[in-house]
């Protein structure tokens, strides 16, 4: 699948040298109709020639332990310290997917984090987008990063 | 640069001469973290002059009554009509607010809208963010529009 190398790779980079946490990534696929349970997201948007959507799902589980891991301190429940690491995590997921979709650096830009928390939730892409989703473990944990791209212009 | 100001013509315009119903602008709730209390949401990115993002946000009610006004058919649950409906209000909402700050020099890009439904669910900003929130008022309640943002 389109993009999903580039996901693995930039996931693996940013959690080695800023979370300090070795990730695994396993088989991507498209993530469609589901729910996303006790979980929390971060969410940016890409915009310029090409549009987008990167989002991170986290069990809440799995995101106490990289916040932990993230800031250095305990966190034991989502927090607005949970939730500003996680959306700085799609900040930064965004920022190597931005460096992979424009190289030359001036066609592609960010919009801003958003983080999305609850029991029982959907995120769902809605333009005509490709859609990419790669499972990553450690720990005994899971997460998921996903990449929307909007092709049409 | 009068976020709230443009935010209420935007959409007080979208939804007059698009979906065709009346709504009114209420005072801006006070930033920070606000549980919204809502069921389905739509949400688009935008950047350049400065970064942000968009959102409305719906009680299941409110979000079933505006996508049924704007496709012309009754709606009972919150399907895939419902999450089209309401993304591409963010859609347009947030070009709305493309060209009123285009008109004042400052030039904005638009990523894609993204749907968040379901039971419980709570979206938060960065704490280095600025957000406004705006609540408006239709016959079957209220919905917010809101937008976060960051001068660079």
């Amino acid at each position: 699948m389109k993009y999903a190398q580039d996901i693995a790779d930039a996931t693996q980079d940013i959690f080695s040298s800023m979370v300090m946490l070795d990730v695994t990534p396993e088989e991507p696929f498209k993530r469609v109709d589901s729910q996303l349970v006790n979980s929390i997201s971060g969410i940016i948007g890409l915009a310029g020639t090409t549009k987008g959507m990167l989002a991170i799902h986290l069990p809440d589980k799995a995101a106490l332990a990289i916040t932990t891991a993230f800031l250095g301190m305990d966190v034991e429940e989502i927090d607005e310290d949970v939730c500003d690491a996680v959306g700085e995590l799609a900040n930064m997921l965004g920022g190597s997917m931005k460096t992979i979709l424009d190289p030359g650096g001036s066609d592609v830009q960010l919009s801003m984090p958003s983080t999305i928390h609850g029991e029982e939730y959907a995120i769902d892409c809605l333009a005509d987008a490709e859609l990419v989703t790669v499972p990553f473990s450690f720990n005994g944990q899971t997460f998921m990063v996903e990449l929307q791209i909007s092709q049409s212009n | 640069m009068e976020f709230a100001k443009k935010i209420v013509e935007t959409t007080e315009e979208i939804f007059n001469t698009m979906i065709f119903m009346e709504i009114s602008a209420d005072a801006p709730l006070e930033q920070g973290k606000q549980a919204l209390g809502c069921h389905i949401s739509a949400m688009i990115g935008l950047t350049g002059g400065f970064s942000a993002m968009l959102g409305i946000h719906c009680p299941e009610a409110i979000g079933l009554a505006i996508s049924g006004a704007m496709l012309g058919m009754e709606i009972e649950e919150i399907d895939a009509d419902v999450k089209d409906a309401l993304g591409e209000i963010a859609n347009m909402v947030a070009g709305g607010l493309k060209e009123r700050f285009a008109a004042e020099n400052i030039d904005l890009e638009l990523a894609i809208p993204t749907a968040i439904s379901g039971k419980s669910y709570t979206i938060a900003s960065s704490t280095r963010s600025n957000r406004v929130i705006i609540p408006f008022s239709i016959e079957q309640g209220q919905f917010f529009i809101e937008m976060k943002y960051n001068l660079n």
